[in-house]
């Protein structure tokens, strides 16, 4: 799920910075700091929006790096359990497929694989069903649930499953080039 | 004075909302530990949660009520208990998860959170960095995989890499005629385009075995194929990297040191394969010890200097001599027909439609066999004195290519073995015109898979060395 909320960092600052342009080189370094990092209480930083407020600078003892309490509005991405997602299937393995959205990656186990969906080795392994109608491969997009999410502070893994109602394959790449 | 308060603070304007991500991660995750009292309060929130939500905690109160523990740690108690009372009626449908494995501290199967995966399962590095099965879920997928196998009438083969597939060394211990390896202007570089490789960020140079593309190609029409290496899993990578360029063979199948259940052995037990259609490839025996009759051995492959020395070996290395080992008739070209012989006789279409009792060990042992039947073989000076015979692993590897041992001569016996010509038994040889052999003419029939021509592995005469 996508949220838009309001976050606070504390940034340091050159003092080769300090001049005209000090609030814009604020930014960028915020931007490079923040945007693709992930946390585990708000899930993915995808993109800064706005900043809020700057505060008074406080300049630190030794060193002449100043510390600037920014506030800024960001684009936040955490997955939750019973969330529906649409990913990209990355890798297929007897064990079952690994998918991403974004840059949380998503395990969906055999056993969560319905069960006429048999795994096909070869130089494009995929679950296929018995008809060969549907097809899981490198590169397929299917739609998922979230049924677990272990978050870290760099990263989000969740365990999904496409064994329910309109639930798996959405576009094959097979069918599509 | 710290610096390092470059962290992110609560702004207050998203209290709200960190108040309800606190319920979800507290509700679903164990990395937020504080703001405990927040909680009761978002728990309206988590009441309307999925299905998965409540077995989680069905599983969690019935495993209350079997055992009166007093579950402080239980944050929100309140709310789970009148979970508890409105779910017990419908509960009976539900069955508890097995958990077959674990990615990350989370079943594979049911998304539950636990700490304890390290018990009865074992690692699956090779196939996600946090994966770890249940050995009942491993014994289900092996025999899921092995019908998939016989379908596809293939068999599993398990590649070594160093010495067997390819042969490696670091650039500081090249040898000064290894030099022109490295110069872009020797006309040797044409000839070794595509099998000799410099990886820069390793250190290392690496030359592929002659006819291991052609190998690995034919043999992916018969095989389902893994590596198994002793080596670090950045080197397997990079080496699988080599040998399979388009990720064809050996996807998410390359098992490297890290992943060994046991320090200096290799096991089939972290292969997803049943062992009765697993053949091995490798140079050392000594790391199968528990899977001999699966294993080829294959004669080790040394390009570089360094690597001859390293086995004790005093002549000039084929780096050096500029040569390399022959493409077609080499000892993969060998070993390749004989995984062949084993595959056609394990899918004999005689011996009917039913593939499941049959053993691909039982085949190897039945092609082994066939190399040195019929010939009688007596040792002479081979073995310590005092040292049992038939526990020599000459003697064991004698009978294991079909022939027959003996420790005294007799007129059936067609071959001497022995290390010097002096002995009784070998002048007996000379004098009755029986073949007198070195021990190597035993391991080269062993590696080439053939009786090979007795001229050519005469007994010396150690005095005339001496």
């Amino acid at each position: 799920m996508f949220f838009h909320i309001v976050l606070e960092r504390n940034m340091q600052l050159h003092p080769r910075h300090f001049g005209r342009d000090l609030r814009e080189k604020l930014v960028s370094k915020l931007m490079k700091d923040v945007e693709g990092t992930c946390s585990g209480r708000h899930g993915f930083v995808v993109a800064i929006t706005g900043i809020e407020n700057v505060g008074k600078g406080l300049i630190r003892d030794g060193t002449g790096f100043v510390t600037f309490p920014v506030k800024y509005q960001c684009v936040v991405f955490r997955p939750f359990k019973g969330e529906i997602l649409e990913a990209v299937v990355s890798m297929v393995n007897k064990m079952g497929f690994f998918a991403e959205a974004g840059p949380v990656q998503i395990f969906v186990s055999n056993h969560l694989i319905p069960d006429d969906m048999e795994f096909q080795s070869g130089d494009m392994p995929n679950y296929t069903t018995s008809d060969g109608s549907v097809k899981i491969q490198k590169d397929s997009e299917v739609r998922l649930k979230i049924i677990g999410t272990r978050v870290d502070a760099t990263e989000i893994f969740c365990i999904g499953t496409i064994k329910d109602d309109f639930l798996g394959v959405i576009s094959d790449p097979g069918t599509t080039s | 004075m710290s610096l390092d308060d470059e962290s992110p603070v609560n702004s207050s304007s998203s209290d709200d909302f960190a108040a309800f991500l606190d319920a979800e991660l507290d509700s679903t995750s164990d990395t937020n530990p504080q703001q405990e009292e927040e909680k009761q309060e978002s728990d309206d929130d988590d009441a309307e949660d999925n299905d998965d939500e409540i077995n989680a905690v069905i599983e969690r109160t019935k495993r209350r009520k079997i055992s009166v523990v007093d579950d402080t740690e239980e944050p929100n108690g309140s709310t789970s208990h009148i979970v508890q009372t409105k779910v017990t009626e419908t509960s009976v449908k539900v069955d508890i998860c097995i958990h077959p494995g674990f990615i990350g501290g989370m079943c594979i199967k049911c998304g539950e959170k636990t700490d304890d995966d390290t018990q009865s399962s074992v690692a699956f590095g090779y196939i996600h960095k946090d994966l770890r099965l249940a050995n009942d879920e491993i014994a289900r997928l092996r025999d899921r995989d092995l019908k998939n196998l016989l379908r596809h009438k293939k068999l599993y083969l398990v590649l070594d890499l160093d010495h067997t597939l390819l042969n490696s060394t670091r650039f500081s211990d090249l040898a000064q005629d290894e030099g022109y390896l490295l110069d872009p202007n020797d006309p040797m570089r044409d000839a070794l385009k595509g099998s000799l490789f410099k990886l820069p960020f390793m250190n290392m140079v690496t030359k592929l075995r002659p006819f291991v593309h052609t190998f690995l190609k034919e043999a992916s029409n018969y095989f389902e194929m893994y590596i198994y290496t002793m080596g670090e899993r950045a080197y397997a990578l990079e080496m699988a990297n080599l040998l399979d360029p388009g990720r064809v063979y050996f996807d998410s199948k390359v098992i490297a040191q890290g992943d060994c259940t046991q320090t200096h052995q290799k096991g089939l037990d972290v292969v997803l394969g049943q062992e009765n259609a697993v053949l091995i490839l490798d140079d050392t025996e000594q790391v199968w010890s528990k899977h001999k009759d699966n294993l080829i051995s294959m004669e080790r492959y040394h390009f570089f200097a360094s690597s001859c020395k390293q086995f004790g070996y005093k002549s000039k290395s084929l780096s050096e001599l500029r040569s390399d080992e022959s493409d077609t008739d080499g000892a993969l070209a060998t070993v390749l027909k004989v995984l062949k012989r084993v595959h056609n006789m394990f899918y004999d279409s005689e011996l009917g439609e039913n593939f499941a009792g049959r053993d691909a060990r039982q085949m190897l042992r039945a092609v082994r066999s066939e190399v040195l039947k019929g010939c009688k073989i007596v040792f002479s000076r081979v073995f310590p004195t005092k040292f049992q015979a038939e526990n020599h692993h000459l003697w064991m590897l004698a009978e294991r290519l079909g022939a027959t041992c003996s420790t005294e001569v007799d007129s059936s016996v067609t071959h001497v073995i022995s290390t010097d010509i002096g002995t009784e038994k070998s002048r007996w040889a000379i004098q009755e015109n029986k073949f007198l052999v070195e021990p190597r003419w035993l391991e080269a029939a062993n590696f080439l898979w053939q009786r090979l021509p007795e001229e050519s592995f005469p007994v010396k005469d150690v005095k005339v060395n001496h």
